[in-house]
């Protein structure tokens, strides 16, 4: 059970976690999901204990990481994204120095036991040095369930594995939600579909949706940009639709027209579909664009834009720099 | 206690599966090795000649102390290489943020490190004490003033341990944190330099002194190894060391903090 209350994280000047809250309930995996650099590390940082954050609190295994931090090590098995490890020991020497100061009893068996898990007990005995990079990954997961904790916390665990290595990953974290509270950070959207129970979608340190993959679905479903054929030139139905009071603006594509909304709480395909009729037009197709969560991602990034360019029409320097920002 | 047993059996057996631990003991004990029969045999010499023009001979004990003279003075070179990769090699390779994740205090760590080094310097300075046997098969060397000499040589090389692993918590380069050790080693050596420079300022008397006092030569080569014991020595050393790895563990906690 991990919940993050209001978390902020500031480097000087720089605030790369922006007072954010969420809950990962026993049971499911969450998935933290957002582009390079959006602070995922960071956060996952302060959960495990790692470093303080600046403000606000968050509790793992119901304590606290920053008064109890000693407690809640010892209930979350952590996997950071570079994966380290002593390339001088052989698997089962690593697996059984993190052991001894968790303070296990029979290490030995409870290294094997970990290794066969993860599949790969046939490779206790080699140097970490010659394993490859998937057994490496492996290994570093070894570690993280080596005293069988509570909740586990996986940095980008399949970046940079083969395609069938990173199915077994997602098979093994799937396995794994039985037991454990289970978090882990992506930035594939297809991944955190795939696997997760819920989704939490992190951009620049803030949240800007989370929930599970269906209900975010269904949020962009009612107010993302919608695809929509008539029987019409397809001028004419831009002309018409943009002039829609919640229709921010339109654009022809080969398939028909993109309609984007104002806002996204706001479903714009009513209005549409009545336009269209009213017309005399036959309505041919009506669909929202984002059919995953990487459209939903996108999707997203998008409304953030759309809202700032609704709210207060920036300057011209600004709206360069979000629009690198969101680019970014 | 377990976490520094455990942290202390991992970095002793990284020594003995390091090329550069074995470098390093190779050529120290060569270096010593050579200087031992050399002067063996210039005190051979000396001394039938000191019987002809009625001078002092050269005693046993008087060459006991050589290898270890020339040993602390060599720490300054040793040391930074013993400690360099300790803090900076985790920190670097990223392992520190598993370690650091770890139900364990900064300070069990670098407890277990020091120890680790200490007693990889310890087992050198065992292996010098067959120049004590040698001798003793062809002289009577003074083994009370052996035993201070030897337990000066010990202490001295914790200290300067210790505080040369304070640069392998500041840098993550290796060779930054033992050009930066051997520095600061140095110093503290020749510190004796420097207190005469400033008896000769004429400023207050105390100043002299006191630098004198912070200097490792004062609290080794003047009193231990002449044999004699100080309890003020033997503090000095032991409040290097704790001091230390008190500093150690802040920088560590605070690259934490900062991470």
């Amino acid at each position: 059970m991990i919940e993050v209350n209001e978390l902020v994280k500031q480097y000087g000047d720089f605030v790369a976690v922006k007072g954010i809250s969420f809950n990962a309930q026993p049971g499911q995996v969450t998935g933290f999901l957002g582009p390079n650099g959006a602070g995922k590390t960071t956060t996952l940082r302060m959960l495990t204990g790692f470093m303080p954050p600046t403000a606000g609190s968050a509790k793992v295994a119901g304590f606290d990481v920053f008064d109890q931090s000693m407690e809640v090590r010892k209930r979350v098995g952590y996997l950071p994204e570079s994966v380290p490890l002593y390339r001088d020991m052989t698997a089962v020497q690593y697996l059984m120095y993190i052991g001894e100061i968790r303070g296990i009893k029979h290490r030995r068996e409870r290294a094997y036991e970990v290794l066969r898990r993860v599949g790969l007990s046939h490779r206790g005995d080699s140097l970490i040095r010659t394993l490859s990079k998937g057994m490496r990954q492996r290994v570093g997961l070894a570690q993280a369930l080596i005293h069988d904790p509570e909740v586990l916390i996986l940095d980008e665990p399949t970046i940079g594995l083969d395609p069938i290595q990173v199915l077994e990953l997602r098979d093994l974290i799937s396995e794994l939600r039985q037991k454990h509270t289970v978090l882990f950070s992506t930035h594939i959207l297809s991944e955190a579909e795939q696997v997760c129970d819920k989704v939490v979608i992190i951009q620049q340190g803030a949240i800007i949706a989370q929930g599970t993959p269906t209900e975010l679905r269904a949020t962009l479903e009612r107010g993302g940009r919608v695809l929509v054929r008539a029987n019409a030139p397809v001028e004419d139905l831009s002309e018409a639709l943009g002039t829609l009071p919640s229709v921010l603006h339109t654009e022809i594509v080969t398939e028909g027209l993109v309609v984007t909304p104002k806002t996204t709480d706001h479903d714009p395909r009513p209005e549409v579909a009545r336009r269209i009729i009213e017309r005399g037009w036959s309505l041919i197709e009506l669909r929202p664009l984002a059919v995953n969560l990487e459209e939903i991602f996108l999707e997203l990034t998008r409304a953030q834009k759309r809202a700032e360019v609704v709210e207060a029409p920036p300057s011209e320097t600004q709206s360069e720099t979000s629009e690198a920002e969101v680019q970014e | 206690m377990r976490i520094i047993f455990a942290v202390y059996k991992r970095e002793l057996g990284y020594y003995f599966r390091s090329p550069i631990a074995y470098a390093v003991a190779f050529a120290l004990m060569l270096l010593l090795g050579l200087l031992f029969s050399g002067s063996v045999g210039q005190a051979v010499e000396f001394n039938l000649q000191a019987q002809q023009f009625q001078q002092q001979p050269i005693t046993a004990s008087q060459l006991i102390s050589n290898v270890p003279t020339v040993l602390v003075f060599l720490l300054f070179l040793v040391a930074p290489l013993i400690t360099m990769r300790l803090i900076a090699e985790e920190n670097r390779e990223g392992t520190l943020e598993v370690l650091m994740t770890l139900p364990m205090n900064e300070s069990a760590f670098i407890i277990g490190k020091f120890l680790a080094a200490w007693t990889y310097y310890t087992i050198i300075l065992l292996l010098t004490l067959i120049y004590y046997v040698m001798l003793s098969t062809i002289s009577v060397p003074d083994a009370g003033q052996a035993f201070t000499i030897y337990l000066g040589a010990w202490l001295y090389g914790g200290a300067v341990i210790a505080v040369s692993m304070i640069w392998s918590a500041v840098t993550e380069d290796q060779i930054v944190a033992a050009f930066l050790g051997a520095a600061t080693v140095l110093v503290l050596y020749l510190t004796e330099i420097g207190a005469f420079w400033a008896s000769q300022q004429e400023i207050t008397a105390g100043a002299s002194d006191f630098i004198r006092e912070i200097g490792l030569t004062a609290h080794y080569h003047s009193t231990l190894l002449q044999g004699i014991i100080r309890a003020e020595d033997i503090v000095y050393f032991i409040l290097m060391i704790v001091g230390a790895l008190f500093i150690t563990t802040r920088l560590v906690e605070i690259r934490r903090w900062r991470a």
